[in-house]
């Protein structure tokens, strides 16, 4: 028989059916393939497992320990407050509730996440709740102030802008568009920064093109993103007046009164000169200082990026030195023999040898 | 809003007398200020303690207290924000309001400065506004960033900007990166004119209060069961750790060495160990810290005779202070302080960043660990741009630099427009007055005289 014209081709799947399977052999550890006859052992050998488990273990126990640090005493402690006759008793209903109110912190985060969260879903309830928070707007609206140009937004960038703007309405690509209204802007606070370098009192020659200094940081990418989103609001405002001093005049910061620093013969050497990066105008300082608090829990510092950080030091969990050797059985850290042979002691009395 | 000046306008005079409180966790700073004079402010602990006689402690009797052995405490203050009022209320009663009281003033004829920690919440903020008005009857208030307050003190006779005699120290100061390592957290915060930068403000959640019990925890596993004794271990912290410059080489110094290893550094202490007599709650009352001395602790070791407690601190002493620097050390998801202040300045225009980083001010009870500035200053250096210039620098006494602000501030022009009188609460609200004080001082107020 020609199996009905059926050609087998060797595979790498696997193939299921009552009685028989095709199975590629990839190694002793198959996945079905050995059942296990010891159901501990089998849970104890499952790949990938063990490891997270071990972590989860962890994160739990790192989780437990910071709340213990956390806390004002070792022990729950309950001191009444001492009786005391003669005081004024009366209260208004407002004080009555706040005094009598047992909530601890972590309660009033919670109630305040919950009402962030109605905010979101459903702003009318959020209001009626409780009307202060957390869309209460300042008296200035600082939102229009926000996207205000960026510093480079002298009468150069904001004609371009408006360029941009037109060469948006004749339906290009936007993105392409917004590209190159990023390009044009980045291109006058270039300019911008070159005068700005060149204003000041000690006047520097103008700085070499590739300055390898401050001015390539995240903020400074940000600015620029800035004048393309809302460049309606450029021509309605007065061209800002060349720089004289640092900062500019005029400004909410005044600018510096007193006499330069004497000069220096290396002042104008061009490996020496310093690169001042333009400062903020007006409208930036205004929306910065206006702006409204953030929440707990935004002004929280995160760890940033995984690139831009370190890896965390480990240290031995009995003398506090580094952690070079971790323990078989638990994980914990420990640096060397003697402070292993401690460990071992009480790793023995929690999880059996 | 335009009604609410109206009505200030033609409103009764503000009252000559200010109280000035700086209602920290740990402690309260209070103090009068009127216009022609300021007193020094009281330090008041902010807690309700018992002691192992059962004896309870409200606020300044704590003074009072001899044997802190076994004390535990309340405290009103939690995350650095007045949680619990009954608790809060009786300390005030006693310290301000009471008959005998220390620091008695009559609220209606009084003004309250208060400062709070930024990104509070606003149910909390809400309490404290009502009960101040409603409860202690205050006729005008002002609640504000503890941050802002500090702007109006001498910054750069702080930073020790070399300057004419005669010249007219600015209030607030111009430009200030404020940072205040407190009891609860530690909070960095650019100061403009007085006026916060609320979306450049970050905190780290490492205090003193974390520190304290992380000694505790390293105390407990290599000593002994230090957990009944915050007080004490607390104390010890304060004189005993400090930051060091030179973390691995320290840690180097203070290890014991691989099995068998005679380290001459770790023998001899290599002037990093201490040794700390803790209180025995009979003669001694206050714990002391002597040199190493190692054949005093191997004497001990071996059984001789003594009549003190003596821990060795080796690695214990810098190692917790490190935690400002490197809260992951302990697991903390958060960055360490010099990371901090760069997150802090890196949402703001560069441009502000050469003012900022040239009028760093530390506050707050942390900054005087030995070193802290210098550790700090480097930190921020190897994280800025080459061409700036860091200066750190730390008040006098941090401790009470709040509160030194805050009353100079109680002199200044701002708090005319900052303050709310108890007939504009009435009239418009509790949340009328958030607002207003949420909004702060704007930013043309100055223009105008």
């Amino acid at each position: 028989m020609n199996n009905f014209g059926v050609i087998e081709v060797a595979s790498t799947k696997t193939t299921r059916a009552p009685g028989w399977a095709y199975v590629p052999d990839v190694g002793p550890s198959g996945a079905q393939a050995a059942l296990p006859t010891n159901r501990k052992r089998a849970a104890r050998n499952q790949s990938g497992l063990s490891l997270s488990d071990a972590s989860a273990r962890q994160d739990a126990k790192i989780r437990k320990d910071l709340e213990a640090l956390d806390r004002d005493t070792h022990k729950d402690v309950v001191i009444p407050i001492p009786t005391k006759g003669g005081r004024n008793t009366k209260h208004t209903p407002n004080v009555r509730k706040i005094l009598q109110s047992q909530k601890t912190f972590a309660n009033h985060l919670d109630d305040y996440q919950a009402l962030v969260a109605l905010a979101e879903t459903n702003p009318a309830a959020a209001a009626a709740l409780h009307p202060v928070i957390p869309t209460n707007k300042p008296s200035a609206p600082p939102s229009t102030a926000r996207n205000s140009p960026a510093p480079a937004a002298p009468t150069a960038s904001s004609t371009k802008s408006t360029t941009t703007q037109t060469a948006a309405a004749s339906r290009r690509s936007a993105a392409a568009a917004k590209r190159a209204a990023a390009k044009e802007a980045k291109e006058a606070k270039e300019a911008k920064a070159k005068e700005a370098a060149a204003a000041p009192p000690p006047p520097p020659p103008p700085p070499p093109p590739e300055d390898p200094t401050p001015n390539d940081t995240t903020t400074d990418t940000e600015m620029t993103d800035a004048p393309p989103s809302e460049p309606t609001t450029a021509p309605s405002e007065p061209p800002p007046q060349q720089p004289q001093s640092y900062p500019p005049d005029g400004t909410i910061l005044p600018a510096y009164q007193r006499p330069p620093p004497p000069s220096h013969p290396g002042d104008d050497d061009p490996l020496l000169v310093s690169v001042v990066p333009t400062f903020p105008t007006d409208e930036e300082l205004r929306a910065l200082m206006t702006a409204l608090p953030l929440n707990y829990l935004e002004a929280r510092a995160e760890w940033g990026d995984e690139e831009g950080r370190y890896p965390t030091r480990t240290f031995c969990e009995v003398c506090g030195y580094w952690g070079r050797v971790r323990c078989i059985k638990c994980g914990a850290r420990v640096c060397a023999l003697d402070c292993l042979e401690a460990h071992r002691e009480e790793c023995v009395t929690r999880y059996g040898l | 809003m335009a009604g609410g000046k109206k009505s200030r306008a033609s409103g009764p005079t503000p009252p000559s007398t200010t109280l000035v409180l700086d209602n920290g966790a740990n402690t309260i700073k209070a103090g009068f200020v009127t216009q022609t004079k300021t007193d020094e402010p009281r330090v008041i602990p902010n807690c309700l303690a018992r002691d192992r006689h059962k004896k309870v402690y409200v606020g300044s009797e704590l003074d009072k207290c001899k044997d802190f052995g076994e004390i535990v405490f309340r405290r009103p203050v939690e995350k650095g924000f007045i949680v619990n009022w009954e608790a809060q209320k009786e300390i005030w009663d006693r310290e301000f309001f009471d008959e005998k009281a220390p620091q008695r003033c009559d609220p209606s004829e009084t003004r309250l400065v208060l400062s709070e920690q930024p990104n509070s919440l606003p149910a909390l903020q809400t309490h404290c506004d009502q009960m101040v008005f409603e409860e202690f009857g205050f006729s005008s208030y002002y609640r504000g960033p503890a941050s802002a307050f500090n702007a109006y003190n001498d910054i750069q006779g702080i930073l020790k900007t070399p300057r004419a005699p005669d010249a007219v120290v600015e209030r607030p100061a111009e430009v200030l990166l404020l940072i205040d390592s407190g009891y609860s957290h530690t909070t960095v915060t650019p100061v403009l004119q007085g006026r916060p930068l609320h979306q450049a403000v970050r905190r780290l959640d490492v205090g003193g209060k974390l520190m304290t019990n992380y000694l505790t925890r390293l105390l407990s596993v290599r000593h002994f069961d230090m957990r009944n004794d915050t007080y004490v271990v607390n104390e010890m912290k304060e004189t005993a750790c400090y930051v060091s410059l030179d973390f691995k080489g320290d840690l180097d110094k203070t290890w014991k060495g691989t099995r068998g290893e005679k380290r001459p550094d770790y023998i001899s202490g290599a002037g990093i160990a201490k040794d700390y007599v803790l209180p025995d709650s009979h003669t001694r009352f206050h714990g002391i810290i002597r040199e190493y001395e190692p054949c005093v602790s191997s004497r001990i070791r071996k059984g001789g005779v003594s009549t003190e407690d003596v821990l060795t601190l080796r690695n214990e002493r810098f190692v917790v202070p490190e935690l400002l620097f490197h809260p992951s050390d302990i697991g903390i998801r958060q960055p360490g302080l010099g990371d901090l202040v760069m997150q802090s300045i890196s949402v703001l225009p560069v441009g502000l960043w050469p003012g900022l980083l040239a009028n760093i001010v530390v506050v707050g009870g942390n900054s005087l660990f030995d070193n802290f500035i210098q550790r700090l200053q480097t930190e921020i250096l190897e994280r800025v741009p080459d061409a700036c210039i860091v200066r750190v620098a730390r008040p006098e006494d941090p401790i009470t630099s709040t509160w030194h602000g805050a009353a100079n501030f109680a002199k200044h022009a701002h708090i005319e427009r900052l303050a709310v009188t108890k007939q504009e609460y009435e009239e418009y609200g509790a949340a009328w007055v958030g607002r207003k004080f949420a909004t702060g001082l704007g930013v043309d107020g100055d223009k105008q005289p």
